[in-house]
């Protein structure tokens, strides 16, 4: 779509200025590995590195895709937003590159974790295997980064969006089966688990580490995938009439 | 006025994209916001000059801009730009148009080049960077194009923002507030840049507050007040419409009105009164006279020729603060800070 390419430019740019943010970003997975994946004294795995890292990887990408909302409140609350409206540009290209920059952004993120786990012990997959997971990544990606626009959308107001992502995010990752597997968690918890959006990523990334191919659980990110993008675009649409 | 700014254009430069309709014109164009009337059945005519459109805060000023540059939907009512309808062909419309809010939206991380470019590859230019070196330098940013634009000054934002409206040749541009918060000199050198862009062909929309520039560089004013034109015409035309001077006082306390000959009350702001007077010189004695008696504590009076600020207070009338506007005014004002 045209535009989109110009606009993910643009947020790259931004973003690849704000060294904090860039370093930040590399070192906060890094850290989840060390303290989480390596520390943890657990007795219910071999290698838990090899059973967290899917759980991490899922998790980056849920923190940088929860806070993609904010990139289009600040070009609205800025300014940005009405300039860009006002050209000649299809309107939907700019909720598409926000989405697409978050996400590639978290893939990034993605890429260094792997390579950061294999370094310090995960096992080594396929390139299939690998290929797999960045589909999945990506789906995951685009799914909360187009349910935390919508949300800003909605909210439209920076402070209560920030109360929003730390609402969700924490409760969302602990609720899910990233750090245990369902037979030793407590019953409630693994009722919950098994409805909850990250689990569907992370029982994904592990199947295919295990060597299967999970048809179903892609199939069902791609129906909720799709299913928040068209209400997302919906409600795009609608503020920018 | 609008003739001579026309043969103006034709003594510099033809059109480059052969926009023969009138650049703007709307039709009972209306918004409303609730029960709130914005904008009440606007009809206006702008083409080839440079048009200020004046009013207090929360008169609609920028709900038309908006409206025309297809950023809000009108409530009844139509505006075309160059012939295009903007609810209908509103793609048509973003392409023959340049828009420039008030809040100086440049990436301050970005260069001003890196800025520049991001304009000219959304609209799609041919030879995007040459287009950017072209208009750095018509801004005289040339120098500092490759420096972070957090590094500019208001002045060079603001170039620098006029340079991203025009990468496209657009045929009108919106401008609303351009030298809000600009020192004396970035003042006028933006003005010379949209003096020289309307010399071009172009069409410049512009809200201002400030009434010496609209007097100064207008070729026609709109003065506006609860989303109603309450004066229309060039800034000498309007002028010419009050009496030869104007007499202002300054009084304590409440003003008791009086009536003298020869004079006529223009309006009240704060503790000034003016009035406008045929004779200033024999009518000023009188009125101190009749102030006097009606109980009136006068303090200073002076004696000046008209100015717009005269013409935007008989337009508008007692200054106040919009009550009824101030709850939107108050969201409005959220949403751009984002508090």
């Amino acid at each position: 779509m045209k535009g989109v390419l110009t606009y993910i430019r643009r947020d790259f740019i931004r973003w690849s200025r704000n060294k904090v943010g860039v370093v930040s970003t590399l070192v906060l997975p890094a850290a989840w590995l060390i303290f989480v994946g390596i520390a943890l004294p657990v007795k219910f795995t071999g290698n838990y590195l090899d059973f967290i890292t899917p759980g991490i990887l899922v998790m980056t990408i849920l923190s940088t895709g929860i806070s993609s909302g904010s990139l289009l409140m600040f070009d609205k609350i800025l300014g940005f937003l009405n300039k860009f409206l006002a050209m000649p540009v299809p309107r939907e290209s700019i909720l598409v590159s926000k989405l697409l920059f978050i996400t590639l952004r978290g893939l990034l993120q993605a890429t260094i974790i792997i390579i950061f786990a294999v370094i310090i012990g995960a096992t080594l997959l396929n390139p299939l295997q690998y290929a797999m997971i960045y589909i999945i990544l990506f789906l995951f990606g685009v799914f909360i980064s187009a349910f935390s626009t919508t949300v800003a959308l909605y909210l439209d107001d920076h402070d209560s969006f920030a109360a929003f992502t730390a609402m969700v995010t924490m409760p969302l990752f602990f609720t899910s089966s990233a750090l245990m597997p369902y037979d030793v968690m407590p019953g409630w918890l693994s009722t919950i688990a098994h409805i909850n959006p990250l689990s569907f990523a992370i029982d994904a990334i592990r199947e295919i580490s295990a060597g299967s191919i999970p048809i179903i659980p892609i199939g069902l990110l791609l129906i909720f995938t799709a299913v928040v993008v068209t209400i997302s675009g919906y409600v795009f649409r609608k503020i920018t009439v | 006025m609008q003739f001579e700014a026309r043969a103006k254009r034709q003594a510099y430069e033809l059109p480059r994209r052969g926009c023969n309709m009138v650049a703007i014109q709307t039709e009972n164009l209306t918004k409303k916001f609730g029960n709130l009337c914005a904008v009440d059945s606007l009809n206006i005519s702008v083409d080839k000059e440079i048009f200020g459109l004046l009013g207090p805060n929360g008169s609609g000023k920028t709900t038309t801009v908006l409206m025309l540059t297809t950023l809000l939907a009108q409530t009844e009512g139509s505006a075309s730009i160059c012939g295009h309808d903007i609810s209908r062909e509103p793609d048509k419309v973003r392409d023959c148009i340049s828009y420039v809010p008030q809040d100086m939206a440049v990436d301050s991380n970005l260069t001003g080049r890196e800025n520049m470019l991001i304009f000219a590859q959304l609209y799609g230019i041919k030879n995007p960077k040459d287009r950017v070196d072209e208009l750095l330098a018509v801004m005289e940013l040339s120098d500092r194009a490759d420096d972070l634009a957090k590094t500019y000054s208001g002045g060079m934002r603001r170039r620098l923002e006029l340079g991203e409206a025009l990468v496209h040749e657009p045929e009108v541009i919106f401008l609303d507030e351009p030298t809000i918060g600009l020192d004396v000199a970035a003042r006028k050198n933006i003005w010379n840049h949209i003096n020289a862009l309307n010399h071009k062909g172009m069409t410049i929309f512009m809200t201002t507050h400030y009434m010496d520039e609209a007097d100064q560089y207008c070729d026609r004013v709109g003065i506006i007040n609860h989303g109603k034109v309450a004066a229309l015409g060039s800034p000498a035309e309007l002028k010419s419409r009050l009496m030869k001077d104007v007499i202002t006082v300054i009084i304590d306390g409440k003003y008791s009105p009086v009536q003298v000959e020869g004079t006529l009350f223009v309006g009240q702001s704060g503790d000034e009164i003016s009035f406008t007077a045929g004779n200033g010189r024999e009518a000023l004695p009188l009125l101190a006279d009749a102030l006097n008696h009606a109980g009136n504590k006068v303090r200073s009076m002076s004696l000046r020729e008209p100015s717009l600020d005269d013409v935007f207070l008989q337009s508008v009338g007692k200054q106040e603060e919009p009550q009824g506007f101030e709850e939107f005014k108050f969201h409005m004002m959220i949403h751009r800070r984002g508090l």
